[in-house]
């Protein structure tokens, strides 16, 4: 007998493993779609600004939706779900400042450069992408997920994994940094060539 | 609370947070937040993240969900098979190590007691008959591994070779 006929269910994809229980999610494809939409333009917003890099977040957006799907997420509410989405990304986003950069430029891919170039004239304009830039990825996070999404300092908590005691610190002194960049940014602007 | 914190920090967040600011906005706020560093520092940034997130939603390039779905269906089922697979291929290698372990035993037993097989792999290319096969072979091979364990070696090779086309082909 061939050992594919023994798990059927699992193969068919109707009845995953007993590890897996929670992750055949009551969620199916529609409801999935219906979420997407309401979800992906801020996670993309948050991947893109706090990486400073258009390519990088369609990838990290992309793969943060499949461990979304083939994990055991939660399931009380679109509110409950998108943090817990916003979690997946951020530990993405960690794992990627922790790997070691390409050394070579034949190493990096073609796409990475014609993508930087599309998404440059929108980031020049802004105020924000250079004031980012000199922020520590830490800082943008919270600011981004703080004064974009609105998150409270437990929720912020909960997506970054930091203590919920250090956040209003923390904050606080990224969001006096942002501030003076700002300021610093706009006075620039203003000045006469 | 923490230095250059601002006790009405809240009430603007709050403000900022439902669209009300400055429209809905008392006089007495608005002259505080004039003169407040921090809820200053507050309303720029709140004002500035806002601004960039509804302008960095729309650059946004959405994949079709219905894409993410069938990968994420694709990615649940390999795991399943690997998960499946594991415990096989424990099951496999223990059995091969089993068997190493009786042959070893075999050997050790046998060369103990003398090794009387050695006979038999002497007798093996007779009890062939090879020599029908090979009209014009020297009689007299009888005895002589020199011809035999090449040739089986051969077949050993051959077999191999069409175990995996065949496999292959599958």
């Amino acid at each position: 007998m061939p050992w594919e006929t023994a798990i059927p269910d699992v193969l068919a994809g109707e009845q995953p493993l007993a590890g897996l229980a929670s992750a055949s999610s009551p969620m199916d494809s529609e409801e999935f779609a219906g979420f997407y939409e309401r979800s992906a333009r801020s996670l993309w917003a948050y991947l893109a600004r706090v990486s400073c890099d258009a390519a990088l977040a369609d990838d990290l957006m992309q793969e943060s939706y499949l461990r979304f799907l083939c994990a055991a997420h939660p399931t009380d509410g679109d509110v409950a779900r998108r943090r817990y989405l916003f979690r997946i990304a951020t530990n993405l986003l960690r794992d990627h400042w922790r790997r070691p950069r390409a050394t070579s430029i034949e190493e990096i891919p073609e796409e990475v450069f014609r993508a930087a170039d599309e998404s440059a004239p929108a980031d020049t304009k802004a105020m924000l992408g250079p004031a980012m830039k000199l922020l520590r990825p830490r800082d943008r996070q919270l600011l981004w997920l703080a004064y974009a999404e609105g998150y409270s300092h437990r929720e912020i908590a909960e997506v970054t994994g930091l203590a919920s005691a250090s956040i209003r610190l923390l904050l606080f002194r990224a969001r006096r940094k942002m501030a003076a960049l700002l300021r610093e940014q706009t006075s620039k602007d203003r000045r006469p060539l | 609370m923490i230095p250059g914190t601002c006790a009405r920090e809240k009430e603007v967040a709050e403000l900022l947070r439902s669209g009300h600011w400055p429209q809905a906005c008392s006089l007495e706020l608005h002259a505080h937040v004039g003169g407040c560093r921090a809820c200053g520092n507050l309303i720029l940034v709140t004002e500035t993240f806002q601004r960039a997130r509804s302008n960095a939603a729309g650059m946004a390039r959405l994949e079709s969900p219905g894409a993410l779905w069938a990968r994420a269906q694709l990615r649940r089922r390999n795991a399943a098979i690997e998960r499946i697979g594991r415990p096989i291929l424990g099951a496999q290698i223990f059995a091969l190590a089993v068997s190493v372990l009786v042959a070893a035993g075999f050997l050790v037993l046998q060369f103990r007691q003398g090794a009387p097989w050695t006979s038999w792999i002497k007798d093996f290319p007779r009890s062939l008959h090879l020599e029908a096969l090979w009209p014009s072979a020297p009689p007299t091979f009888d005895g002589h591994l020199w011809f035999v364990v090449p040739l089986l070696a051969a077949l050993a090779v051959l077999s191999g070779v069409v175990a995996y086309v065949a496999s292959e082909q599958e």
